[in-house]
């Protein structure tokens, strides 16, 4: 019997060692150029493993102290090297240029691209791995999931044919909405909601006015980067005033780019916010 | 042996012939007048004899050697061409454009040796313009540029010299100067002249012989008073005029007689 | 001024335009300490662009003035015949088929060929070349081929097309050592044939029937150099992207400080080109640290600033 439980401790100090022969050797240097990836590192307490981050990075506000190594799509090569980094975050789409550069100069670059929270918060482990936080990985992804399930339950009780109909705007000029394959997409489903852009593959891509018209959502979710247009400057684009959601004035642009947009800790709560819009009825 | 064999040349720019059936030789020392009215075809056919055309028929040959035949360069170190158009868009200076003559000598990967830059020298004071060596070709009169492009065809050191209208844009003063110039250069350093001329009286005055060209065919050729006949002049010019004897030369004199 | 003499000057200035290259990033450090070993990765960095810069600036600059001269257009520039969006076209469709074996730089580069042969092949009226046929062809087909990347990226659902606007925009970061030789092969044996090229360049300067009637085979000339500095254009396109402004005056400038004269026109452009585009390159990297302006803006801005004050001093002198 004491030989059994011997072997298993030993077996599992094995795997347990094994688990750490891939994790980094020395002082762990970690570069984040995506805000999203940014907030898990801290989220995780990786905190003080950052030594650099995009100007975009600004939640927590830690990580607005933290040493600026460019924007979100033009890095400074010469900075990230000077700080020697271990390894470097990046996401795909426009920071797919950069990744092979920074690949060229020999630095680790890991790329996350979440579509979905599956993906993300396979994302968050992969995250975790890297730093050994692993434990505090699966405390978040619990926290998260728990969220998203008492909104699923919620949501269960309506029939498909109800939810709510919503377009995702991500830009005006040219007009740009989220698609399927879009973490925002996924955002709005597990909240209730039904995107009408859904056939459209692309997670970004260019959207037609009169498609717009047809398929009449009853919210608009407004999605800009920066600071966006009030809800009557909507209203006023030509041929738009008899769309539901600008009739029923549930144009709703108040929930924080930061929060919407970022595939990170706070997307459940982002969850909530716009499930909380997109069913006014409902009350926690 | 005639150094230009002209020999039943037609020929023009595109599928049309602008010259038909031509034929003349050039002898050496000879200072020959191509005249004829406006669109008579004149360039055209100094044209063909400089290869920027190609014949459609005929033959023209540099001592006997058919031109299509011998090598560009080579073409060039005994043609040279002056063309009527004089300016120059670039401020190359004199001493460089006089240079470039020596371009057919040149071999690429070789920079000038001092014998060329001492034809430059000398071809420049043939047209007495070794003063406007350094200043730039833009800064010129149409006359002094005159001069030093018949430096840079000197210094190809050529057995003929072919000139497209040299006078036409420049004042009598201008023009009696650059045609003396070229009849020095003909009797003392025997250049043979190939020019077109529109002025009939300085082609009368400074050639040997003349050809008079109308719709691209030959209507007389030969000495000055051969040709400069009032009856000829009438026929080709359509223009009424007396022919007199010029009385410091004795070449032939053309009189106007307005209508 | 002899020109030796202003050919030496002008090196001492491109050498002092290394150093402060050299000495100036986003990240400070002391001249001296750069050299030292932990510092290796930021001098290797910084030397790199250095060096991409220069050999990008010189076949830039000599290619401007080889256009310049056979087209006999003031306005002409590399890109005039559509190497650019050639080579942007051949990326694109690179991308868009996947063709992860083979590096996009060399799918840029066949784009880049494949567009000059065709403006060459449209334009060509059986042996020769008539200039304006090209140079108008030139624009269209560049206009033809923009027009059809922005629809291919607007279409495709590839990620990485996104990087393509970026790489147009152009970059000197360049770290692949493969690609810098290449180019490097390309714009040294296009310059060096181009200077012995000189004299028949000054010649087509004065008109192409003068450089008939100095005995130089036009048609062949053209064609040759016309290769050439397609050439070099293409290679610096699909590594450093579309960087603007520096074919266009870069000639214009050294023509007012050394002349006309191709024998000097073309290696004062190749050393001022290069001066300039480090100079861009410092600019870029520095002004608004950690931000790096892309370098085509800086190019382009202050190429456009020194265009407008040559064009007041031409009129002047005129």
């Amino acid at each position: 019997m004491k030989y059994a439980v011997l072997i298993a401790a030993l077996a599992i100090a094995c795997a347990y060692s094994a688990d750490n022969v891939f994790a980094e050797e020395g002082a762990l240097r970690i570069i984040s150029l995506a805000p999203s990836t940014t907030e898990i590192l801290f989220e995780l307490g990786l905190g003080d493993s950052v030594v650099g981050v995009s100007t975009m990075c600004n939640y927590p506000s830690a990580a607005l102290a933290k040493e600026k190594v460019g924007t979100f799509s033009q890095p400074d090569y010469e900075k990230i090297v000077s700080l020697k980094p271990t390894v470097v975050f990046a996401t795909g789409l426009e920071q797919a240029f950069t990744v092979g550069k920074l690949k060229e100069l020999g630095i680790r670059v890991v790329v996350s691209d979440p579509s979905d929270f599956n993906e993300l918060f396979e994302s968050i482990r992969k995250i975790a791995r890297i730093g050994n936080k692993e434990a505090a990985a699966e405390r978040l992804i619990r926290g998260m999931e728990l969220e998203l399930r008492s909104i699923d339950s919620r949501i269960a009780l309506i029939p498909e044919q109800q939810r709510t109909t919503v377009f995702i705007e991500i830009w005006y000029q040219p007009l740009m909405t989220a698609g399927r394959n879009s973490f925002i997409n996924d955002m709005v489903r597990r909240a209730g909601g039904r995107n009408i852009a859904y056939d459209s593959v692309r997670p970004y891509s260019y959207f037609s006015v009169e498609e717009i018209i047809r398929r009449d959502p009853a919210c608009i979710i407004i999605g800009y980067m920066t600071k966006a247009d009030n809800e009557a400057g909507i209203g006023n684009r030509l041929g738009w005033k008899d769309i539901a959601a600008v009739r029923d004035r549930r144009i709703y642009n108040d929930i924080p780019p930061d929060m919407l947009l970022r595939p990170g800790p706070r997307a459940a709560q982002a969850v909530e916010k716009i499930f909380k819009r997109l069913y006014p009825q409902e009350t926690l | 042996m005639p150094v230009l064999r002209i020999e039943k040349l037609s020929g023009g720019y595109g599928a049309s012939d602008v010259i038909h059936d031509v034929s003349f030789d050039v002898e050496k020392k000879d200072f020959l007048g191509i005249i004829g009215p406006n669109g008579s075809g004149k360039s055209t056919l100094l044209r063909l004899i400089s290869r920027i055309l190609s014949p459609a028929q005929g033959s023209i040959a540099l001592q006997e050697k058919d031109i299509h035949r011998i090598r560009l360069k080579d073409l060039f170190k005994e043609i040279a061409f002056v063309p009527q158009n004089t300016i120059i868009h670039f401020p190359y200076t004199v001493w460089e454009i006089v240079l470039m003559g020596r371009i057919p000598h040149l071999n690429r990967f070789r920079s000038e040796t001092r014998k060329d830059f001492e034809i430059a020298e000398r071809s420049l004071a043939l047209t007495d313009s070794l003063v406007l060596k350094d200043k730039r070709i833009d800064e010129l009169s149409a006359g002094e540029r005159q001069r030093v492009l018949i430096s840079k065809a000197l210094a190809q050191e050529p057995q003929v010299i072919l000139l497209d209208e040299p006078t036409s844009h420049l004042d009598i003063g201008h023009q009696i100067e650059i045609l003396s110039l070229l009849r020095k250069l003909n009797r003392e350093s025997g250049l043979t002249v190939l020019a077109v001329l529109h002025d009939l009286n300085l082609a009368g005055e400074y050639c040997n012989r003349l050809i008079l060209i109308d719709k691209g065919k030959i209507i007389r050729q030969g000495l000055p008073a051969e040709v400069l006949t009032y009856q000829t002049i009438e026929e080709v010019y359509k223009t009424v005029v007396v022919v007199k004897e010029n009385p410091f030369s004795h070449k032939p004199y053309i009189i106007l007689i307005p209508k | 001024m002899k020109n030796r003499t202003k050919l030496l000057l002008l090196l001492s200035a491109l050498i002092i335009a290394v150093i402060l290259g050299i000495s100036k990033g986003s990240v400070s450090i002391p001249f001296v300490e750069l050299f030292q070993r932990q510092n290796s990765a930021i001098l290797q960095l910084r030397l790199s662009r250095i060096v991409v810069g220069i050999l990008v600036g010189a076949g830039l600059g000599i290619s401007g003035v080889i256009f310049q001269a056979l087209l006999r257009n003031p306005l002409a520039e590399p890109y005039v015949l559509g190497v650019s969006s050639g080579a942007g076209l051949g990326a694109v469709i690179g991308m868009l088929f996947g063709a992860s074996g083979i590096p996009i730089q060399i799918c840029a580069f066949l784009g880049a060929v494949l567009s000059i042969a065709l403006v060459y092949t449209l334009a060509r009226e059986g042996s020769k070349i008539p200039i304006q046929s090209l140079t108008l062809l030139g624009v269209t087909v560049a206009v033809l081929f923009s027009g059809i990347i922005v629809f291919l990226v607007s279409i495709s659902s590839n990620e990485s097309m996104y990087g393509i606007m970026w790489w147009l925009l152009g970059s000197l970061a360049v770290f692949n050592l493969n690609a810098m030789i290449f180019v490097a092969f390309a714009v040294i044996i296009g310059s060096v044939t181009a200077y012995f090229y000189s004299r028949e360049l000054n010649a087509i300067s004065l008109g192409e029937e003068e450089a008939v009637h100095l005995g130089i085979e036009v048609e062949t000339t053209k064609k040759i150099l016309f290769v050439l500095s397609s050439l070099i254009t293409a290679s610096i396109v699909c590594v450093a992207g579309i960087i603007p402004f520096v074919g266009l005056i870069i000639p214009h400038m050294v023509r007012l400080l050394v002349g006309p004269n191709h024998a000097i026109l073309i290696p004062a452009s190749a050393i001022v080109g290069a001066m300039f585009l480090i100079l861009c390159d410092i600019i870029s990297r520095s002004a608004v640290p950690p931000l790096e302006i892309p370098i085509g803006i800086i190019t382009s801005l202050i190429g456009g600033a020194i265009f407008i004050v040559l064009m007041r001093q031409t009129r002047k002198v005129k």
